[in-house]
């Protein structure tokens, strides 16, 4: 009850502190709090979950100021900053979460710099004249004299089955001893055999993101379009979240956490391998 | 005359020189570049409310669309997408304009929200810096003939360049910051 009625008191205060002169200046049309409720940007998400500027957006507090990274500041916008209409986030998790990152002791905070969050990105391709779904996979990575956006991964259905290495009885070799042969048996592989990929070594991986590299190089992809834009973020220790765009009716909307996941051991590779991997 | 100019000129780079001498950008120098953003964003919002206005002859509508382009960094595109779909459909800004002025309604009216959002500014490769101006428009279009009468409300994250330039005046070498705009993403929202 008293956190329902910390919520609506900080969207009041939003919708209070909404500025009279925008971009336009006299004329324009007042916003009912839904757009300064609204988490704007993904910039924006890391300011309100920092505590790093005021509840209508329009401070951005530094280090210094007496409000930067207010504790009271930041459980105000931690409470606004999930999905709370869709979201399967269960209340106990999140305020589990919540108290966490406001540790007294080891607050925690998101950096945009620093590594530990991602980007996916679902697009659409034209693959040798037909229209095909891929998802890039991006990281933020220092370049030169500042930063940049760099693709780390694609899952690109097509390439799915390209390579399938079998296993056991069914996978051919060249034997020990073609070395002797001057590897004349290499005939086998690359002419007879319908898997070359057998006879890779243990440690063979794919890289599909220089197949589909190579793929574009070849004028065989061509882009179409971008269709969605999700974020995951690993730099809270012990935790894992999704942030999705809401665009929708109502003030719970913007760029909001819609899944929450404590990690235990081992979680986090999971989670890493799923998404790059997408099996 | 002469003398003042170059005085008040020496005031005005001396305060602003000690900071632009480190590549960080201060806050307050990031308060001035906002507000040289939000100039331009407003120069955008008007050029484009004439620019789509029926009320605009052809020659002015394209004598504004050139003033509305230098705005923008060269190459830069409106990415535009619908409620329905998050597909994003690509135009040039010229041709975007140009779209815009060709639509069928007899009554064609743009206004803005009064709220806009101003991210930080993040250093690119280049040194360059990048930051995004977030704003709110509703366009309401009528067809006196149907009697259909359109309207929606679109998202504008507005992508801005800031750079340190260098002019010469009076035979000194004077920095500034410049601002350009670049990349538009106009999303329909269901306000």
């Amino acid at each position: 009850m008293r956190l329902t009625f910390l919520i609506f008191a900080f969207f009041i205060a939003i919708i209070s502190s909404v500025p009279g002169q925008g971009i336009g200046g006299p004329g324009t049309i007042k916003d009912d709090g839904r757009f300064a409720a609204s988490t704007k940007q993904l910039n924006q998400f890391f300011r309100r979950f920092n505590g790093e500027e005021s509840v209508d957006g329009n401070i951005r507090f530094y280090p210094g100021d007496s409000l930067y990274q207010n504790p009271a500041l930041r459980k105000g916008f931690l409470n606004i900053l999930f999905d709370n209409q869709t979201s399967s986030v269960s209340p106990q998790l999140k305020s589990e979460f919540i108290q966490y990152v406001l540790s007294d002791v080891y607050p925690y905070f998101l950096n945009f710099q620093r590594e530990g969050w991602y980007a996916e990105v679902d697009t659409e391709f034209f693959f040798k004249g037909k229209r095909e779904k891929a998802t890039l996979i991006m990281k933020i990575q220092p370049e030169r004299l500042g930063f940049e956006w760099v693709i780390d991964q694609v899952i690109f259905p097509p390439f799915k089955n390209l390579f399938n290495k079998p296993v056991g009885e069914s996978k051919e070799f060249l034997h020990p001893l073609s070395h002797e042969l001057g590897f004349m048996n290499l005939r086998r592989a690359f002419q007879d055999s319908n898997l070359p990929e057998s006879f890779t070594a243990n440690s063979y991986s794919p890289d599909f993101l220089s197949i589909f590299l190579y793929e574009m190089k070849q004028n065989n992809l061509r882009f179409d379009t971008v269709s969605g834009v999700k974020f995951h973020f690993f730099q809270i220790g012990g935790w894992y979240f999704e942030v999705n765009q809401f665009n929708r009716p109502g003030f719970n909307t913007g760029w909001l956490i819609s899944n929450l996941v404590r990690l235990g051991p081992g979680d986090k590779e999971t989670i890493l391998k799923y998404i790059y991997d997408q099996d | 005359m002469k003398n003042k100019f170059i005085l008040f000129l020496g005031l005005f780079l001396s305060a602003s020189l000690a900071v632009m001498a480190q590549d960080n950008i201060s806050p307050a120098r990031k308060q001035a570049i906002d507000s040289l953003a939000l100039e331009k964003v407003k120069d955008l919002s008007k050029y484009v409310a004439i620019i789509g206005s029926k009320e605009t002859q052809f020659s002015e509508a394209n004598r504004v669309m050139d003033r509305a382009e230098e705005l923008f960094a060269p190459g830069a595109e409106m990415g535009v997408s619908s409620i329905n779909t998050q597909e994003i459909a690509y135009y040039k800004v010229r041709r975007y304009f140009e779209r815009l002025m060709a639509l069928n309604y007899d009554r064609v009216n743009i206004t803005w929200y009064d709220i806009q959002y101003i991210s930080d500014l993040e250093r690119q490769p280049d040194g360059r810096y990048v930051g995004v101006i977030t704003i709110y428009q509703r366009f309401e279009g009528t067809s006196i003939e149907t009697g259909m009468n359109y309207r929606d409300t679109t998202k504008k994250d507005i992508t801005i360049y800031v750079e340190k330039k260098q002019t010469q005046i009076a035979g000194r070498t004077i920095e500034f910051w410049d601002v350009m705009l670049g990349d538009v993403r106009v999303t329909e929202t269901s306000a």
